[in-house]
């Protein structure tokens, strides 16, 4: 029996009984020859509640939330917290940024306002929308409805022009860059064919924006007729090929042919939107989310699985193909056909992963290892604060009392630019610039400082600051220091916002480790 | 089917800003922050650098490098002899007309585009736009391929503009990645960021950052990595770069020296490009404003280049007598040029096809010129040049081999327009 199959017939055997997490671990200690003898063991549980907090909030816990955490003796404390994290706002919060950016690539928002867009996806989050009705729901909303319009933002802002829309659909979604393929077949990746790339154009290559490109309020119309054709630009004879509607490895769409003379529903005019009888755009939500487009799922889980890794098992994420294969092959696999089987559930799948060990490691690289193989995951890897994080991480560390960053800030140093995926830290003068001097963090080290002044003892101070700032206890040298500290301030508090600045501006706050 | 454009060149397949800085940063950062005082003063001397001043909105080739005195398309003003026997400029330029012999000038240009946007980028690109692909400005190209051996810590690529915002992140490095990105000194002024907060004392922030560094320390100890390596560097560049914050400050400079160059902003932002150049800046660009001249062309360009001529004078004999024009290119450009045609409201309006760069400083041939234009300035008779040739001149005129490629995402994308080549008269 093919793996696939014989786990589809596992699952049906449910969850309890043979529950996902431990399986994935297995297929992480098999990926390496000597897996036990070299894997960090589990993180503690201050290197545990922050890296769960903020992979599934956003932000950092608070001092209170650490401290309950160490103190809390169920042996079961681990899932207990992965559970109410995702029933907390924070899980929404945290997932809108991630879909967002996923989504959006920070894109501007001409044609639909940010409010209403999170908006949008917060209500999906919050109910946990399968993704893919929420693919679905993204690539065949017109826009024409105000109610639902956000939906269309995917298409709209990027004025629907035909190979951007191609090339990140295929990216995002599909999980392969195929932009070489606009004017040939991948010079070095075999699998990336000119004909795949003009397959997936072809759904949306009858598809403009109404009145035209440029309005805010523009909705997406459809021409009943136009043909997709190409020719390579390498090809001497300069052969001319059509293509239809079809997804990479897919069969092609079947399409319909209207009689003639009822090609529309709404007939082009002067200032009026043509609707088609038959419209290709509307097949691309259901080509793409299909089941018979695997690339779909395996690319949703791989997207998932990089944001709780830190690394997707196939890396980059927009360069699945034959010679670069996942590091995990059969993970990939079982991981997108639980996500498909459990009813493409993200909530579920991020529980899964939070609760394997592979997840859980530590990130502190056993002495024993002298060279750690970023693709095993032998140890915990760091992953760089996202700019929301960074933002709310700050925030909270700073005491504030709602734990709420100014995103705007933060997101200008920090984000990637537009249209432009975001992985890998960075570390440019003006970030480090804006996070020394710059006031969006400077003007928020008081109200930790304050809290801190009216504790009754140095010691006390130390705890509170550690815990408050990076989720743990400090060590007995780290008290010394703050104690050193405070002995030679003139003023206290001013002492203490520089000393809370410190924790903030190192590497321990900066990543998630 | 759609145009195509060799889409796969761009930047965005495969190589982000991240990645590349990821790769990048720990190396770059590296030899300077250890060099002693004398090896960056020996750096500093053989630095290749360039300066680009730039007239906005379109300066007149007629009224400065390329005059037409006496004829319809001239206008009112003589041309007057120069530093160089048988070289005329336009009279409006005195003082510079005794720099020839430092300068040479192009005037076969065409760059093709009378939009100001389009042409600023052709001219800074040395490309014309092409979907699908943004090319980096000369200033990140410079800052990218020169600034290796520079001994400052303070940013490769800075554009003074004649007023408006400080900041970082500009687009303009494009491929390049944003450590090359230009850093604006709107107004000559310097980013926020880059002072200590009042209420921060000296010795505060030498003790948080001994704070902040044995926190990294402890932390390094068992979770190593390029990237906490980078961005524990990133501090150490950071306090480099603000010791050297008073380079921002041209109250700092002799009052003599100041004064040739003029109290007014284009002789203070002269003034701050020499400065940031002999501490070591790669590339600085001054814009001046405004040459966009459809009314009243002649009194404007009276105006504008009365501003203009004495303190690039200035600028050019402070350069010759520090030795550093040896070692900094210095290119007067413009967008584009303006119509020899005069309207009827004593404008000239936007021109492309034929009109003048002059370069001076290092590598260029001084009191050379290349390209003619016919009698009324209305067409290239002479070496037509695009900005592409411009471009190779530039990065041949410093040292460099323009021919190369930069390998985004390992695809090769020549540095220069390969359609065009250096204009080999005017390199020393």
């Amino acid at each position: 029996m093919p793996l696939c199959l014989l786990l589809a017939a596992l699952v049906a055997v449910g969850d309890a009984r043979n529950p996902l997490p431990p399986r994935v671990d297995s297929l992480i200690v098999a990926g390496h020859p000597d897996y036990a003898k070299h894997a960090a063991p589990l993180a503690d549980d201050a290197e545990f509640v922050r890296r769960l907090h903020l992979d599934l909030t956003g932000t950092i816990p608070t001092a209170a939330e650490v401290r309950a955490f160490l103190a809390d003796k169920n042996p079961n404390k681990r899932a207990i917290f992965v559970n109410s994290l995702l029933e907390s706002p924070g899980y929404v919060r945290r997932m809108v940024w991630f879909l967002d950016v996923t989504l959006m690539e920070r894109r501007g928002d001409a044609k639909v306002p940010r409010a209403a867009w999170e908006t949008y996806l917060q209500a999906a989050v919050a109910e946990n929308r399968p993704y893919n009705a929420l693919v679905r729901d993204l690539l065949s909303n017109d826009g024409s409805d105000p109610k639902t319009r956000p939906a269309a933002k995917f298409l709209l802002d990027r004025d629907l022009e035909p190979n951007l829309v191609t090339r990140d659909l295929a990216r995002i979604f599909l999980g392969r860059n195929l932009q070489c393929a606009q004017c040939h077949d991948h010079p070095s990746v075999d699998d990336y064919k000119q004909e795949e790339y003009y397959g997936i154009q072809a759904f949306v290559n009858r598809s403009f924006l109404f009145p035209n490109a440029q309005a805010a309020t523009a909705i997406i119309a459809e021409k009943a007729e136009g043909d997709v054709t190409f020719m390579s630009v390498f090809d001497k004879a300069k052969k001319s090929y059509t293509i239809t509607p079809k997804m990479p490895g897919a069969k092609p769409v079947a399409e319909e042919k209207p009689e003639k003379g009822k090609e529309y529903k709404v007939a082009p005019a002067a200032n009026v939107r043509p609707v088609p009888t038959y419209s290709r755009r509307e097949r691309l939500a259901n080509a793409m989310t299909s089941r018979d487009n695997p690339a779909f799922a395996r690319t949703a889980v791989n997207r998932i699985w990089a944001m709780m890794l830190g690394r997707g098992l196939v890396h980059s994420l927009d360069f699945d193909h034959s010679a670069n294969p996942p590091s995990h092959p059969e993970l990939l696999e079982l991981l997108a056909t639980e996500f498909v089987d459990h009813n493409y559930d993200v909530k579920w799948l991020v529980r899964q992963i939070a609760l394997t060990q592979t997840y859980q490691r530590s990130s502190i690289v056993p002495a024993t290892l002298a060279d750690v193989p970023a693709d095993r995951y032998l140890v915990a890897s760091l992953k760089p604060l996202t700019p929301e994080q960074l933002a709310f991480a700050i925030s909270q560390a700073c005491g504030q009392p709602d734990g709420r960053g100014a995103l705007g800030p933060f997101r200008g140093i920090f984000g990637n630019r537009p249209g432009e995926s975001q992985d890998g830290p960075a570390a440019t003068l003006d970030q480090t610039l804006f996070l020394k001097y710059g006031a969006s963090v400077r003007g928020q080290l008081g109200t930790r400082a304050n809290l801190l002044a009216k504790l009754p003892s140095d010691d006390a101070i130390a705890e509170e600051l550690f815990l408050g700032v990076l989720s743990r206890m400090p060590t007995d040298d780290e008290k010394h220091d703050v104690a050193d500290a405070l002995k030679a301030a003139k003023d206290r508090t001013a002492t203490l916002s520089e000393l809370t600045w410190a924790l903030i501006a190192s590497a321990e706050f900066r990543f998630n480790h | 089917m759609p145009r195509c454009d060799y889409a796969c060149n761009t930047a965005d397949h495969g190589l982000s800003r991240r990645a590349f800085l990821g790769a990048s940063t720990a190396a770059a950062l590296g030899p300077v922050g250890f060099a002693s005082a004398n090896a960056n003063a020996e750096l500093a001397k053989s630095q290749k650098r360039v300066l680009v001043i730039f007239l906005a909105g379109g300066v007149s080739q007629l009224e400065t490098w390329d005059p037409k005195p006496n004829t319809d398309t001239g206008g009112p003003f003589k041309a007057i002899s120069t530093s160089v026997p048988g070289t005329h400029i336009c009279e409006l330029l005195p003082h510079t007309a005794k720099q020839m012999h430092r300068l040479a000038i192009v005037r076969g240009l065409n760059s093709v585009s009378d939009d100001h946007g389009i042409g600023e980028k052709i001219m800074l690109t040395g490309r014309k736009p092409e979907a699908g692909i943004e090319y980096p400005h000369i200033g990140a190209v410079s800052a990218k391929l020169l600034g290796n051996g520079a001994a400052s810590a303070l940013p490769g690529h800075i554009q003074i503009l004649p007023k408006g915002s400080s900041g970082f992140g500009k687009a303009d490095a494009t491929f390049l990645g944003p450590k090359f990105a230009s850093v604006s000194l709107g107004d000559g002024k310097p980013p926020a960021d880059l002072f200590r907060p009042a209420n921060l004392s000296v010795e505060s922030d030498a003790a948080r950052e001994d704070f902040r560094r044995k926190l990294n320390d402890r932390f390094a100890k068992s979770r190593k990595s390029a990237a906490t390596d980078a961005y524990a560097e990133s501090f150490e560049q950071a306090e480099r770069v603000v010791k050297q914050a008073e380079v921002f400050d041209i109250e700092k400079e002799d009052r003599k020296v100041a004064d040739r160059y003029g109290r007014h902003d284009l002789g203070r932002h002269f003034l701050l490009a020499r400065r940031l150049l002999e501490a070591g800046v790669t590339y600085v660009k001054v814009s001046h404003s405004n040459y966009d001249t459809h009314h009243e062309n002649f009194d404007f360009h009276i105006e504008q280049l009365g501003e203009f001529d004495r303190p690039f004078a200035a600028l050019m004999d402070d350069l010759a007598d520090r030795g550093m024009l040896e070692t900094t290119l210095v290119v007067v450009m413009s967008e584009m040029g303006r119509t020899p045609r005069i309207n009827d409201r004593y404008g000239r309006d936007h021109w492309s096809k034929a009109w003048s760069v002059a370069l001076g400083g290092c590598g260029i041939k001084g009191g050379a010129v290349v390209g003619k234009t016919n009698a009324t300035g209305t067409a290239v008779t002479d070496r037509e040049v695009y900005s592409g040739h411009l471009f190779h001149t530039y990065l041949r005129a410093v040292g460099l081999d323009s021919t190369k490629s930069f390998y985004p995402n390992e695809r090769p994308v020549p540095i220069a327009d390969p359609k065009t080549a250096a204009i080999t008269e005017i390199l020393a």
